[in-house]
């Protein structure tokens, strides 16, 4: 046999243990994940409105480890434009949420890398949430099947996405804030004047996300 | 790295990188006998233009620019031009891979993430970087371009001209989803239609 043809069989060899192995780990997330998404089920307040819920008292913050500076000023917010729907809120523009930290995360539902800093959100979520954290997942759906209002319902109450979420059916506002760096998922924090205060591509980061909310939230903006 | 590689495999399954397998399937079965330089060239393309979107270098392209080439593609591969096919797979693996890329909006693991966070500061060592993970996410490509070369000529001969049509067909559709802006919609049907959802 040619010796290319043993270079071939070895590629091959080598891409399928490669995808078999990240076919595995995707239907296994890690066990940090499982245990961090068993805690959220236990913590994560189902009722976002309900202020006498206050399972975060209970939880230690992740953050106290981190000494985190004051967090940078990254200019204003831009609104949240071409936005054609709102689940889980009364609200009607990223304005009513002024005064408040607000985590702003671009996300589509059937995207793994968003699903996985779900459960981390859900853990600051309940430990804030009555300090006057909001969070807002703007949905912006890469395909077809993703822009069904029914559906991103449907997958928030699996996902057990409690906050607000704004439908960017259009990704107009997904364009506005992230220009030519388009990204899911890309995280946000806003302080109490709706400036940034934190800018975070993909997964991770999360003591950093926490610090921030915690500083924000302790000292204002 | 071993973070980042198995980010990249992972990636290589999730719907966010059709729009980069795809095309480059597309075209190397539109290159026929050129299948590996096709793939090569388009992984080529689609690194140069990843790494310049992603680190604030360049990128931006109208979609009518970005169907152009699609359709380029497809032209310069169907014409009778045998000879020069090596040739012609380079440039038109080249203008797919550039496309694709610029098309491209990631689904971004920790570590991937942690690069992208750091690429317009970064040198030529997140170029390096880029190129690991987007290997791993064309690894299925370069998977096919093996099965290619294990296949007798013989079979090769007699499959490459169907192989050629549908990768061309791809190409126009994808040229055509493209110029009005329907791109995700046609890889979402193809998602579909593949058992994906």
């Amino acid at each position: 046999m040619q010796r290319s043809k043993y270079v071939a069989i070895l590629v091959l060899a080598v891409v399928v243990v490669g995808l078999l192995a990240a076919q595995y780990s995707l239907n296994n997330p890690t066990e940090a994940t499982e245990a961090l998404t068993a805690g959220s089920q236990i913590d994560a307040p189902t009722d976002p409105n309900n202020e006498t819920a206050s399972p975060g008292s209970e939880v230690e913050p992740a953050s106290s480890e981190v000494a985190i500076p004051v967090p940078p000023q990254l200019g204003a917010a831009p609104p949240l434009t071409g936005i054609d729907g709102w689940l889980q809120t009364d609200a009607t523009s990223l304005d009513s949420f002024s005064g408040q930290v607000t985590i702003v995360q671009f996300w589509t539902y059937s995207c793994p890398n968003c699903k996985a800093t779900i459960p981390h959100l859900q853990d600051i979520y309940a430990r804030h949430r009555p300090q006057g954290l909001e969070i807002v997942g703007v949905h912006a759906p890469e395909f077809d099947y993703e822009r069904n209002p029914d559906n991103v319902a449907a997958a928030a109450a699996e996902l057990r996405v409690t906050w607000p979420i704004a439908l960017d059916t259009n990704k107009t506002s997904f364009g506005a804030w992230q220009k030519d760096r388009r990204f899911w998922p890309r995280t946000y924090v806003l302080d109490q004047n709706g400036d940034i205060r934190f800018d975070h591509i993909g997964e991770g980061n999360y003591d950093e996300l926490a610090a921030t909310v915690d500083y924000l939230i302790e000292n204002g903006p | 790295m071993t973070q980042l590689i198995a980010e990249g495999f992972q990636s290589a399954l999730l719907p966010c990188s059709l729009i980069l397998l795809v095309p480059g399937l597309a075209v190397a079965l539109t290159a026929r006998a050129a299948f590996i330089p096709a793939t090569a060239s388009f992984a080529v393309g689609a690194l140069a233009l990843s790494w310049a979107r992603f680190s604030d270098r360049g990128g931006g392209f109208h979609p009518i620019i970005l169907a152009i080439a699609f359709a380029l593609a497809a032209i310069i591969l169907l014409v009778p031009l045998r000879a020069r096919l090596d040739v012609l797979a380079v440039i038109a693996g080249l203008l797919t891979g550039a496309a694709s890329a610029e098309l491209w909006r990631p689904c971004v693991g920790a570590e991937f993430g942690q690069l992208l966070n750091e690429l317009p500061s970064r040198g030529y060592s997140g170029l390096a970087l880029m190129m690991v993970y987007l290997t791993c996410i064309l690894a299925p490509l370069a998977g096919l371009a093996a099965i290619h070369h294990l296949i007798p000529e013989w079979m090769l001969d007699r499959a490459e001209p169907a192989w050629a049509v549908i990768g061309g067909v791809v190409l126009a559709v994808l040229a055509f989803s493209t110029a009005i802006g329907l791109h995700e919609d046609f890889v979402s049907r193809l998602y579909l239609w593949s058992g994906g959802v």
